[in-house]
């Protein structure tokens, strides 16, 4: 969505990863999402790699709650060098292993895994972004984006929170890419077209980090000049607002633009009242065998 | 006969030198392969180079970090959408230059692609982990009197800005070494007076002063690893020691342990330009300062402005606000920025905090005239500009520049204005007794494709230098025959 075709001087990337346990992936097995863990710290490091001023967040999405795995608020770790990798790299990682334990271990108990609070996390990334940009020098071009990892499976019960969340991105002209790991995820494919990111559902765990690389990598101006795969068809079905249930067919609020799989005399989000009583097509039809 | 004499015009092709400031990039390229070699061993230069490298030839680098075999030339190729063919053979060229790459045959008959060895592993090493810790990071005892980053930027700003102050008002001597005097002195940026041996400013120092701090260092610093090849430091381990610190963390404490006594003297210069802060020469501990950590962001052109951010300029704030009427308003107190303002405008007023001029096409020429170009006359006022010129709202379009968009113009115009003139070296052929004889040579000239200029009328031709010898020999030739 961004106009300007020239490099940008800094890049501001957002992570955000599932860690949902009840994803397909991790309850097969467990030990994947140590794989995938350390591929996207890769990843991460790679984007902190191509420039000096490029920056970082990375927010981690549990069924309870979702938290910045890094930066670390409060005081950074002390990190020291411990092998010829770059002291900032390796405080990214130890970051991110660390507050994802804490994370994993603060998840109640007691409870089912329920769904990821993608959208949640989503919003908070775009905080993230508000408060780097108000606080960035003036005159820095930068620009913004945000990557979901996520191997769950997308419901419509989110629904109204994904698109507030994508317009607001494509309003503050931040791009969302996504990068399913398991099943086809149509409302996440819609965000993306949306905010002019790219969706990619990896065939395969294994590479990863390659997958990443290749596709995510490059920034905003960098896209348009490598051959990249293609947008291809989105699914635009709207989810209603009673059931949450994708639809093809549906009622609208004349006032709000609510979508109702049924219908009903009062809108429930805006509490307007329909003085018409029944199915539109009839009443023109009476007024024409009165005249 | 006739007779061509030939007088040589011997133009002065560069008629004022103006100073060469390289980047890491062009460094590297100008130096041999065994020296590559040696620093490719270092993963903070593979870094460093990385960074350096165009955009896409880092993405390049990066899908050919994990792959173990040579890859097809046309496969990379093909990564590109076609309409960025040139930029993609630009990021090729520089690729193969700086040896981050090797043509290698593939069992196929195609020419492929393939990593350095040295360079792939040490730059997995930084990215992934492995190998050994870098020389300056030995666990050290928490400092007791540990420093922060606004005592760390008063400090290198203090120490760089006595280097500057030196090179202007060279009368106070004190807090500068000989060492430091005799870098600048080998930069061409000062020299010793013919009267009294004192050091003076060079025209190159005036250009130098205009460049942003960290261009700055990085040109000092470049002259200074000139000079140590001779004092018997190794240029490869002075220069995987800056990008350590370059890439090391601001408001850090890193201990000295485990230094070889060159790295040791070089610390201590460091030190004395104000990159690294040392309490004690004996203190085993250091703190690299803004100075050194912006090596790494060094090229970042507009990127400076402002200040600030992790690799951002020592905490300065902009001074300097330009008006769409040329004038220039100046909050400043210091000489030094006084006399760089003097360079190309013409001051009217002087207050106790605040100078006004105004750019006219005399100052601005004048300042062209003794070499500055109009760039660094133009990014010098952007560097410096008021935070107040950054915030203008130019009615909702988002501005490239900071400065008024015809000021900009205006200074690129005058510019322009001086280069009327293309200088090509070559050699005067007249005085030919015959006509024939003339358009015989002219002839075989522009066959050739050497002939700059003729006139028929005074038998006078102009052969570029290249094609001297070439038209020489065919009049020779010609001559004997006829």
């Amino acid at each position: 969505m961004a106009d300007d075709e020239a490099p940008s001087d800094s890049s501001l990337l957002v992570i955000i990863v599932d860690t949902n346990p009840n994803q397909r992936y991790i309850t097969e097995d467990p030990k994947v999402l140590t794989n995938c863990l350390d591929a996207v710290i890769g990843f991460a490091n790679s984007h902190l790699m191509q420039k000096a001023r490029n920056e970082l967040a990375v927010i981690g999405c549990h069924f309870h709650k979702s938290e910045y795995l890094y930066p670390s608020p409060g005081k950074p770790l002390d990190v020291r060098q411990i092998d010829g990798q770059y002291e900032l790299f390796t405080l990214v990682e130890k970051t991110i292993k660390m507050r994802l334990v804490n994370l994993v271990k603060s998840q109640p108990q007691e409870d089912k895994p329920g769904e990821s609070l993608l959208a949640g996390a989503v919003a908070m990334a775009l905080c993230f972004i508000a408060k780097i940009r108000r606080e960035s020098p003036p005159g820095l071009r930068m620009t913004s984006r945000i990557l979901i990892v996520t191997g769950s499976s997308d419901t419509a019960a989110q629904y109204i929170n994904y698109m507030n969340v994508f317009f607001t991105a494509q309003k503050q002209q931040v791009l969302i890419d996504v990068c399913s790991l398991d099943k086809h995820l149509s409302l996440l494919q819609q965000g993306c077209d949306i905010t002019g990111g790219l969706y990619l559902k990896v065939p395969t765990l294994d590479g990863l980090l390659q997958y990443l690389l290749w596709v995510f990598l490059p920034d905003i101006s960098e896209r348009n000049k490598l051959v990249l795969p293609g947008r291809g068809r989105v699914d635009y079905r709207a989810a209603c607002f009673c059931h949450r249930e994708l639809l093809t067919i549906g009622y609208v609020c004349s006032v709000c633009l609510s979508v109702f799989c049924k219908f009903s005399p009062i809108c429930t989000t805006c509490h307007t009242v329909f003085k018409i009583g029944g199915p539109l097509p009839i009443k023109p039809k009476k007024k024409k065998m009165k005249l | 006969m006739s007779d061509s004499s030939k007088s040589k015009s011997s133009l002065n092709l560069n008629p004022s030198p103006t100073l060469q400031c390289k980047d890491l990039h062009e460094y590297l390229k100008s130096r041999s392969p065994q020296f590559l070699e040696t620093l490719y061993n270092y993963p903070t230069i593979c870094l460093a180079v990385y960074r350096e490298l165009p955009e896409l030839a880092r993405h390049f680098v990066i899908r050919l970090l994990f792959v173990e075999q040579p890859v097809p030339q046309a496969v990379v190729t093909s990564w590109v959408s076609q309409t960025y063919a040139k930029e993609q053979a630009k990021s090729c060229e520089a690729l193969s230059e700086l040896l981050v790459w090797q043509e290698a045959p593939i069992p196929g008959g195609m020419p492929g692609w393939m990593l350095a060895q040295s360079f792939k592993k040490n730059l997995k090493v930084a990215l992934l982990g492995g190998g050994r810790p870098w020389s300056m990071s030995s666990s050290l005892e928490p400092d007791g009197k540990a420093r922060d980053v606004a005592f760390l930027d008063a400090y290198a700003l203090e120490r760089w800005e006595c280097v500057l102050h030196y090179m202007v008002g060279s009368a106070q001597t004190e807090g500068i070494s000989a060492d430091a005097v005799r870098i600048l002195l080998h930069a061409g940026l000062m020299t010793r007076d013919a009267e009294d041996g004192s050091a003076v400013i060079t025209r190159a120092g005036f250009q130098f002063l205009l460049l942003s701090t960290a261009k700055q260092v990085w040109l000092f610093l470049q002259h200074y690893l000139h000079t140590a090849e001779k004092r018997s430091l190794s240029a490869a381990e002075c220069l995987a020691f800056l990008y350590q610190l370059s890439f090391s963390t601001l408001g850090k404490d890193y201990s000295t342990e485990g230094m070889s006594n060159n790295m040791l003297v070089f610390l201590q210069h460091l030190r004395e330009f104000g990159l690294v802060y040392q309490r004690k020469r004996k203190a085993g501990r250091f703190y690299p300062t803004r100075l050194a950590l912006n090596m790494a962001s060094g090229r970042g052109e507009g990127a400076e402005a402002g200040g600030g951010g992790a690799g951002g300029a020592p905490a300065q704030r902009g001074y300097i606000m330009v008006e769409t009427n040329y004038r220039v308003y100046a909050y400043t107190q210091t000489s030094l920025q006084v006399a760089l303002l003097g360079l190309f405008t013409e001051l009217l007023y002087r207050f106790p905090n605040l100078v006004v001029g105004v750019l006219t096409r005399e100052s601005v020429r004048a300042a062209l005239r003794g070499g500055i170009t109009a760039q660094q006359v133009v990014h010098y006022l952007q560097q410096h500009a008021h935070p107040r010129m950054h915030s203008a709202d130019t009615a909702g379009v988002r501005a490239t520049s900071a400065l008024p968009p015809t000021v900009l113009d205006q200074i690129k115009l005058w510019e322009s204005e001086r280069n009327r003139f293309t200088y090509t070296e070559g050699v005067v052929y007249n005085q030919f007794l015959s006509q024939a004889d003339f358009v015989v040579l002219r002839d075989h000239a522009k066959l050739q494709g050497v002939l700059t200029w003729q006139n028929e009328r005074s038998r006078t031709m102009v052969v570029t230098r290249q094609g001297h010898d070439d038209v020489k020999k065919f009049w020779k030739r010609y001559s004997k025959t006829s």
